[in-house]
C-alpha cells in the first residue's frame, strides 16, 4: 500500500497548504476592522506618530466626544440611512429577481434589447457624471427629498442584481416550471412560490453585496441632498474632517459606530446568509 | 433555455412587471448620460452660460494624451483584475468547499469584509504597507537582507499601477467569492463532490468539471469585473491622487478632475461619454473573444 | 483635484485653554433692525471639528450664532460640509445655476462666475459698509475683476501659505544659529545631516497642490517679483514661459532631484505625515503652512516641551540667482462671503445678507479672533494685545503680519484649470521626469486656453 501512503502525505500536505492560504487570506481580511478599532482608541497625536501599532494607553475619549455631541447628528443619520438601505434593497431584489427571470426564460422582441441597456448601467461613470444628474434632478423637483437617493441607488444596483440573477436563473431545469404549468400554476404563482425560493442564494447574495454599498454610497448623497436633516451615514461622517489635518482615530470611531448596525447583522445572521447563499441546490 | 411557448405568460403581464424597473432605470440612468452627451457638444465652465462648440470637445478628447494613458492603466486594471480578483476568487472557492478545509464559514464570511470598507481606511492601510520609513514592505527586505531593493514605492511611476491594483484586487476577491459560492450551490451535489479537490489533480478536476457548470456566473462575474475597473475611482483617489504626475491617472479620475477640479463640464461630460463608449467596446469586444474561445473548445 | 486654499491660521483651542485665556464671549455683533423675515441660506465649511483646531473657523461659528441670536426672525438655512465636499457642491451648484443665497467663494472662482453672473456685485456695497476704513485694502484683491469690481467680503483669517520651521538646536550644532539664508548654505547644512542619517527638511507634496500652494508661490515671487504676477492676473502680457519663472522651476527641480535636502519620499506623502517627520525628529526642519505650524506648536507644547522650546521660523531661503523680495512669504485671504446674484430680486433679504456679511467679516470677529488667537481677518483691530500669548505665538504673530514682505498665493487667482495642470506636471518634474520648460509651456496653454 505504499501507493496509498504517499497519497495520504500528499493529501495532508494539500490540506495543510490549504488551510494556510485561506488563513492568511481571512486574517488580513479581517485585519483592517480590527486595525480601525484598535486605532479608534488612540489620541490623534499617537496615532500620527504609529499609525500601525497598539495603543499604549487605549482611551475611549473619541467614542465619547462623538456620541456626547449633538452637533454630529448620527442618529439622524443613522435612521437616513437604514431607511433608504433598506428600501433600496428591497426594490433592488423583487426588481432583479422579476427583470433578470423574465430576461432569461422568457422570450420577447425587447429581450435583447433590455439585457444590454442594463448591462449599459454598470458601464456609467457617476463621478462625472454628478452634475447631469443633479440637473436633471433639480428640474424635475426630486433633489433633495426623503425619498431622492432611492433612484439612483436601487438604479445603479439593479444591472448587477439582473445580471446575478439571470445568470442564475440559467441554471434552473426549465422542466420545473413546465411541471408547474401542466399542474396549472398561473405565471406569478409560478415566479413568487416556486422561482423564488430556487433563486434564494443569489438573491441573499445580491442583498448583501448592495447593503454596504448604499451604506457607504457617498457621491449621490453629496451631491443630490442639501438639507442637513436628510443628510446619510457616510456625509455626516465629512464633519469629521478639517481643510487642513485629519483626526483619523475619531473618524475611525465614527466610522465603527456607523458601521456597527450593519456588522453586528452581518455576524448575528452570518450563519443564515452563508446557508441563504450556498444551501439552495437544486437537483438538476 | 427559454420556456415553452406554450406556457409564455402574456405581454401585458410581461410589461406589468418590467413597467416600473425598466422606467425608474431609464429615467435615473439614462437621461442624465443623454444630458451628458448635449452637453458634450458645448464649452461650459460650471456655470449657467454654455456655448455650442461642435465636435471641439472631442477633437481634444482625441488628443488628449492624459486620456488615453488613463485609458491604457484602465487596461491594466481589467486584465490584472480578471485575473486576480476572478480567478484567485475562483481557486479560494475550491479550496472553501474542499473537505480538507476546516472552519469554512469563517472563510465564507470573512472574505467578504475589506469590500465593505470605505476606500479611505483601505487606502490608508495599504499606504502604509508601501510606507518608505515605516512600511512593512521595505522592513521586510531589509529583513531579508535585500535593502538595496527598499525605495519610495508610490513615487516610482513605473510600478506603480502594479502598486495599486494589488490593493484593489485583494479589496475586491470576496466580493467574487460569494458570487462564485452561491453559482455552486445551485449545482447538483452528487457533481461537485466528484470535482472535489482533495488530491492532487483536484485543480484539474475543479476545472474541468465545475468551471463549466458555472461558465455562465463566471461570465457575468467577468463582465461585473471589467465594468467595475473601467470606472474605478475612489482607492486610487485615495493613494495617489493619480500620481506621481499621471502614472496612475485613470480615465474617472480624470473625468472628475476635469469636471470638478478645472471646472471644465462640457468637457468633462465629454470624458464621460468618452468612457462610457469605450467601457462598451471593452465589453463587447470580450463577450466576443469569450464567445469565440469558448465556442472552439466546445468544438475540439 | 482642488489644491487646497491656503487661508484660514489655525491654532489649536489646546493652546487657548493652555494659556488659561479663556474664550471669551464673542463680541456682540451690531444689531441692526433688518425688515426681512424667513429663511436665508448659508453655505459654508466651518464643521464643528473645523473649529476645533482653527481659530478663524471657531470665529466664524460663533459670530454667526451671535447674529441668529440678535435676529431670531431670520431663520438660517445652514449647509454646512467639510472643505473638499463643500467645494464639489459649490461647483455642482454653480452648474445648475442654483447657488445659495449666501456661500464662501473661492478667489480662482471670482472672474469666471462673475462673468456668467452667477455672483452679485458687490463695489458698492463694500464701499457703504460702516466697517470699510478698517478693512485690509490688500484683501479684497482675488476677489475683484480686472474692471476693478469686487465680488466679495474677504473671510476668516490670514495666515501664512510658506513657512519654514525648523529645530533651532539642531541647526546651531550644525554650524547655523539662526536659519539659512540661502539654499546655498542649506545644502551645506544637508551634508552634515545626512551624515546623521536625518533629512535636512521635511516637505510633502503626496497632494500635488503643496508643491504650488507651499513653495512654488514663494519662490517664484523671489525670481519674478509681484508685477510678474500681477500682470498675468491682469493679462497684461506675462507669461509662464517668461525667463525668470522657467528659472525658479528650474531652481525647484534642481532643490528636489539634485540635492539631498529633501525627505526622499517627499511626493508620496502629504504634508500632515511630512511634519511627523519634523515632530520626531527626523528631520530639521519642515515646510508648510500656517496650519501645519499650529498642528507642530500645538503637538511639541504637549509631548516634547524640550523641542517646543527650540522651535524657530523663517522664511524660504533665496537661491542664488534670485534677486527679488528675499523676505517674502505667501499669505492672503482665499475665501469671501458672495451672494446669489438673483438676491437683488428682494432688497429686505439683500439687506438681512449684507448685514451678516459685514458682521461676519467685521470688527467682531476680528477682535474675537484677535484676542484669542492672535489671528487677524478682513477688518484691522488697533493694538492686539499679545502679552497673553507665549513666546512662539508673538514671534509667529509679528512674522505673518509685520516683520515679513507679502506676496501673492497663486492659486487664490487666475483658475484652477491652469493651476490642475500645473501642479500635475510639477509633480513629476520633481521626480525628474519632465523639464522645466515643458511644465511651463504646458501652464502657458492652459492659461491660455481658459483664462
Amino acid at each position: 500500500m505504499k501507493n496509498n501512503g504517499t497519497h495520504k502525505l500528499k493529501k495532508g500536505f494539500l490540506g495543510v497548504f490549504m488551510n494556510l492560504i485561506l488563513w492568511i487570506f481571512s486574517l488580513s481580511c479581517i485585519f483592517p476592522i480590527i486595525w480601525m478599532f484598535y486605532s479608534s482608541l488612540k489620541e490623534k497625536r499617537v496615532f500620527n506618530a504609529d499609525i500601525i501599532g497598539l495603543p499604549s494607553e487605549p482611551t475611549l475619549l473619541n467614542y465619547t466626544r462623538i456620541l456626547s455631541n449633538p452637533d454630529y447628528h448620527l442618529g439622524a443619520s443613522i435612521w437616513n440611512s437604514a431607511r433608504t438601505t433598506l428600501l433600496s434593497i428591497a426594490m433592488i431584489v423583487a426588481f432583479s429577481f422579476i427583470v433578470g427571470y423574465i430576461l432569461s426564460r422568457v422570450r420577447f422582441k425587447l429581450n435583447r434589447v433590455l439585457y444590454v441597456m442594463f448591462l449599459m448601467g454598470m458601464l456609467i461613470p457617476i463621478h462625472s457624471l454628478l452634475v447631469p444628474i443633479y440637473i436633471v434632478f433639480q428640474k424635475c423637483g426630486i433633489s433633495n427629498q426623503w425619498f431622492t437617493l432611492l433612484l439612483p441607488y436601487v438604479s445603479f444596483g439593479l444591472p448587477m442584481g439582473i445580471f446575478l440573477v439571470e445568470g442564475f436563473v440559467k441554471t434552473v431545469p426549465v422542466d420545473l416550471e413546465e411541471a408547474a404549468a401542466i399542474d396549472g400554476s398561473s405565471f406569478s404563482h409560478t415566479l413568487w412560490t416556486i422561482i423564488f425560493p430556487i433563486c434564494r442564494p443569489i438573491l441573499v447574495t445580491v442583498a448583501i453585496i448592495q447593503v454596504f454599498s448604499c451604506w457607504n454610497e457617498f457621491s449621490f448623497a453629496l451631491v443630490l441632498l442639501k438639507d442637513v436633516g436628510l443628510q446619510t451615514v457616510p456625509l455626516a461622517l465629512t464633519q469629521f474632517k478639517g481643510q487642513f489635518a485629519s483626526d483619523y482615530p475619531k473618524q475611525m470611531a465614527a466610522m465603527l459606530i456607523t458601521m456597527a448596525p450593519i456588522l453586528v447583522l452581518y455576524f448575528a445572521f452570518s450563519k443564515q446568509i452563508i446557508n441563504g447563499m450556498v444551501a439552495g441546490a437544486v437537483k438538476g | 433555455m427559454h420556456m415553452l411557448n406554450a406556457i409564455r405568460p402574456k405581454n401585458r403581464t410581461i410589461i406589468a412587471y418590467l413597467a416600473i424597473p425598466v422606467v425608474m432605470f431609464v429615467f435615473t440612468v439614462f437621461v442624465p448620460l443623454v444630458t451628458a452627451l448635449v452637453y458634450s457638444f458645448f464649452e461650459w465652465k460650471g456655470g449657467p452660460v454654455k456655448t455650442f462648440n461642435g465636435l471641439s470637445n472631442y477633437i481634444q478628447l482625441f488628443q488628449d494624451g492624459t486620456f488615453w494613458e488613463a485609458f491604457g492603466h484602465n487596461i491594466y486594471l481589467v486584465i490584472a483584475c480578471i485575473i486576480g480578483q476572478v480567478g484567485i476568487a475562483f481557486v479560494l472557492v475550491m479550496m472553501v468547499n474542499s473537505k480538507l478545509v476546516f472552519c469554512k464559514t469563517i472563510h465564507r464570511t470573512f472574505g467578504f469584509f475589506p469590500s465593505t470598507i470605505a476606500a479611505v481606511c483601505i487606502g490608508l492601510i495599504w499606504n502604509m504597507i508601501y510606507h518608505n520609513k515605516y512600511g512593512i514592505l521595505n522592513w521586510f527586505l531589509e529583513a531579508i537582507g535585500r535593502k538595496d531593493l527598499c525605495q519610495v514605492w508610490l513615487n516610482n511611476s513605473d510600478i506603480v499601477m502594479l502598486l495599486v491594483t494589488i490593493p484593489l484586487i485583494w479589496q475586491y476577491i470576496g466580493y467574487y467569492m460569494v458570487i462564485i459560492l452561491s453559482a455552486i450551490a445551485s449545482i447538483s451535489t452528487d457533481i461537485f463532490e466528484s470535482s472535489e479537490i482533495d488530491g492532487a489533480n483536484g485543480f484539474q478536476k475543479a476545472v474541468y468539471i465545475t468551471l463549466p457548470l458555472i461558465k455562465n456566473t463566471m461570465l457575468v462575474c467577468i463582465t461585473l469585473c471589467i465594468a467595475g475597473n473601467m470606472k474605478a475611482f475612489d482607492n486610487i483617489y485615495v493613494m495617489t491622487k493619480g500620481g506621481p504626475g499621471t502614472s496612475s491617472m485613470v480615465m474617472a479620475m480624470y473625468g472628475y478632475q476635469v469636471s470638478f477640479g478645472q471646472s471644465n463640464m462640457g468637457y468633462g461630460s465629454c470624458i464621460s461619454v468618452g468612457i462610457f463608449v469605450l467601457s462598451l467596446l471593452v465589453i463587447g469586444g470580450s463577450q466576443m473573444l469569450i464567445n469565440y474561445v469558448t465556442r472552439e473548445k466546445e468544438a475540439a | 483635484m482642488n489644491k487646497r486654499q491656503a487661508l484660514s491660521a489655525v491654532l489649536a483651542t489646546a493652546m487657548v485653554a493652555s494659556l488659561g485665556v479663556t474664550a471669551s464671549a464673542a463680541t456682540p455683533v451690531a444689531a441692526t433692525e433688518l425688515a426681512y423675515t424667513g429663511e436665508l441660506e448659508l453655505m459654508h465649511y466651518s464643521t464643528l471639528e473645523e473649529s476645533q483646531g482653527n481659530g478663524g473657523s471657531d470665529g466664524f461659528r460663533t459670530v454667526l450664532a451671535a447674529w441668529q441670536e440678535a435676529h431670531p426672525d431670520i431663520t438660517l438655512n445652514e449647509n454646512v460640509l467639510a472643505n473638499a465636499e463643500y467645494k464639489t457642491q459649490i461647483q455642482t451648484l454653480a452648474s445648475a445655476n442654483d447657488l445659495p443665497d449666501v456661500f464662501l467663494l473661492q478667489g480662482m472662482n471670482t472672474k469666471a462666475w462673475a462673468e456668467q453672473g452667477l455672483i452679485m456685485d458687490l463695489t458698492d456695497t463694500i464701499a457703504a459698509s460702516p466697517y470699510y476704513a478698517d478693512y485690509n485694502q490688500a484683501y479684497f484683491t482675488p476677489f475683484k475683476t480686472a474692471d476693478g469690481k469686487i465680488y466679495g467680503y474677504p473671510v476668516l483669517t490670514g495666515g501664512t501659505c510658506t513657512v519654514v520651521i525648523y529645530d533651532k538646536a539642531m541647526w546651531k550644532d550644525a554650524g547655523f544659529d539662526a536659519f539659512p539664508a540661502t539654499w546655498a548654505d542649506v545644502e551645506t547644512a544637508a551634508a552634515y545631516f545626512g551624515e546623521q542619517g536625518i533629512d535636512t527638511i521635511a516637505f510633502g507634496n503626496g497632494g500635488q497642490w503643496q508643491a504650488n500652494s507651499d513653495f512654488l508661490s514663494t519662490l517664484g515671487n523671489r525670481y519674478t517679483g509681484p508685477e510678474w504676477f500681477q500682470s498675468l492676473i491682469d493679462k497684461a502680457g506675462a507669461k509662464f514661459t517668461d525667463e525668470a519663472f522657467v528659472k525658479a522651476l528650474t531652481e525647484m527641480q534642481r532643490l528636489f532631484t539634485q540635492t539631498t535636502i529633501f525627505n526622499e519620499d517627499f511626493n508620496a506623502v502629504t504634508n500632515e505625515d511630512a511634519r511627523e517627520y519634523y515632530i520626531s525628529g527626523d528631520a530639521a526642519a519642515f515646510i508648510g503652512g500656517n496650519w501645519d505650524w499650529s498642528y507642530i506648536y500645538a503637538t511639541l507644547k504637549e509631548s516634547d516641551p524640550d523641542k517646543f522650546a527650540n522651535m524657530g521660523i523663517a522664511v524660504l531661503p533665496q537661491p542664488a540667482d534670485a534677486d527679488k523680495a528675499p523676505n517674502s512669504q505667501n499669505i492672503g485671504l482665499g475665501y469671501a462671503v458672495a451672494f446669489n446674484s438673483n438676491l437683488a430680486e428682494d432688497p429686505d433679504k439683500l439687506a438681512a445678507a449684507i448685514d451678516l456679511a459685514q458682521e461676519i467679516t467685521g470688527p467682531a470677529f476680528a477682535s474675537y479672533v484677535a484676542e484669542n488667537y492672535a489671528l487677524g481677518g478682513l477688518t484691522k483691530v488697533a493694538d492686539v494685545d499679545l502679552s497673553a500669548f507665549d513666546q512662539q505665538t508673538v514671534d509667529f504673530y509679528n512674522w505673518s503680519y509685520v516683520d515679513t514682505e507679502t506676496c501673492e498665493i497663486y492659486d487664490s487667482y487666475i483658475n484652477s484649470a491652469v493651476w490642475s495642470i500645473l501642479n500635475t506636471d510639477m509633480q513629476s518634474m520633481m521626480n525628474g521626469e519632465l523639464d522645466p520648460a515643458t511644465v511651463a509651456a504646458n501652464a502657458q496653454a492652459a492659461y491660455e486656453e481658459n483664462y
